[in-house]
């Protein structure tokens, strides 16, 4: 045999056992400032708790809620569903299968929007993509799906919607049970002038 | 970095085009290499010219060095890279049908265009062969279809199922062909008369 194929023979041995001395380190596509400024001013990497209250409800399987809180607040309370990654294990391989599921996306969520909002940067950093943060956290949630404030008399009808389905859904996660108000009075041909402009949420 | 069309690097509309010219490389370097001779395929079978197993090792043995490097020099995320799902029986059974195809015509698919391109009138039989078989197997795929999907493990690679490292596993393939290279050579030499070994220049 030519002595060349020994040197080849040789070479791939050594390319091929170099690669076991070789020191671990991971590779993120990592987003570029620029790009990661652009997605950080978008209000479209958020989520309002009502959008999330109808996911829970509908039980839309193209997303899942991390809640990035420690783990003896997440066993005191949490949403339906939702995984636990504190935010000191974003960057485990646990971590990494969740966010690596395909077509799904994930909304990170914490008491508030900062510890999620870092999350979100995190994983953006990480290059995944489809990614958002529920808006104002579960201090939030509380407020808007668990206690819904009834809106004024004179508030456009859309509130009372909104106030409708938050009641319908605080019934769903809580499973209080509807009550009935017998001083309702009935309503009748009351026609509500619209705003040009409805503000959403509160939080 | 990579890979390029899932990144987004390169527009998925150029896949055909892609695969259009890495399939024209493909073609070349078989016909180079001599596979457009059924004499040169089924030496494997026939214990006198290895030639196949040297040049499918050798190409799979590059490839899995260099992804390697490429990955960990974070040009190509090979957590990107699609796996076929492994259907073990069924994949079997094809392996044994493509084998036994194999021997009786001395090509394998690819091979066959290699040689029909320059002009064998045995590969356009065999060719036909094929398309005949693509017609029987499409006719009798309802009556095999729960068989032709049974025993799903799933995107799996053989380092998940012997638990070691992609880089591991690698360097153990690459020893086993190196062996390969050694032995077969050494039988080459024992069984045929006239050798003619490639001459580096």
């Amino acid at each position: 045999m030519n002595k060349n194929y020994f040197i080849l023979f040789g070479l791939l041995i050594v390319l091929s056992g170099g690669l076991l001395f070789l020191p671990e380190k991971t590779n993120y596509v990592q987003q570029s400032p620029e790009s990661l400024m652009w997605d950080i001013v978008q209000p479209t990497r958020y989520i309002s708790t009502d959008q999330v209250a109808k996911l829970i409800i509908e039980k839309d399987p193209l997303f899942q809620l991390v809640d990035v809180r420690p783990d003896y607040d997440f066993e005191a309370f949490s949403l339906p569903n939702s995984f636990n990654i504190p935010i000191d294990s974003i960057l485990t391989d646990e971590a990494n299968d969740i966010f690596n599921i395909e077509d799904v996306n994930t909304i990170f969520l914490s008491d508030d929007d900062i510890k999620a909002d870092q999350a979100w940067v995190i994983a953006k950093r990480m290059g995944y993509k489809s990614v958002y943060v529920m808006k104002g956290g579960l201090n939030c949630w509380i407020r808007t799906i668990i206690q819904p404030q009834k809106p004024s008399e004179s508030a456009p009808i859309t509130e009372f919607e909104l106030y409708n389905f938050r009641k319908g859904a605080s019934i769903y996660f809580t499973g209080a049970e509807l009550s009935t108000n017998s001083d309702i009075k009935q309503e009748v041909n009351i026609t509500r002038k619209k705003k040009e402009t409805v503000a959403e949420g509160g939080c | 970095m990579g890979p390029l069309i899932p990144l987004g690097q390169i527009s998925s509309g150029w896949d055909f085009i892609i695969a259009l010219i890495i399939g024209i490389a493909f073609g070349f370097i078989l016909e180079a290499s001599g596979f457009s001779s059924s004499r040169n395929i089924t030496g494997v079978f026939y214990g006198y010219n290895f030639v196949v197993l040297r040049f499918f090792f050798t190409a799979v043995i590059v490839a899995m060095i260099g992804l390697e490097y490429f990955d960990y020099m974070g040009w190509i995320d090979l957590n990107m890279i699609y796996i076929l799902p492994t259907y073990l029986s069924p994949m079997i059974v094809g392996a044994i049908i493509m084998g036994v195809g194999f021997i009786i015509g001395g090509f394998c698919p690819g091979t066959s265009y290699t040689a029909i391109a320059i002009g064998k009138l045995d590969a356009i039989v065999f060719t036909l062969g094929l398309f005949l078989g693509i017609f029987i197997f499409s006719e009798i795929f309802p009556y095999i279809e729960d068989f032709y999907y049974s025993g799903n493990m799933g995107n799996i690679t053989i380092s998940e199922v012997l638990g070691i490292s992609n880089k591991l596993f690698t360097f153990i393939f690459v020893i086993i062909a190196v062996i390969a290279f050694y032995v077969t050579w050494l039988i080459e030499k024992k069984v045929r008369k006239t050798i003619n070994p490639y001459k580096f220049e």
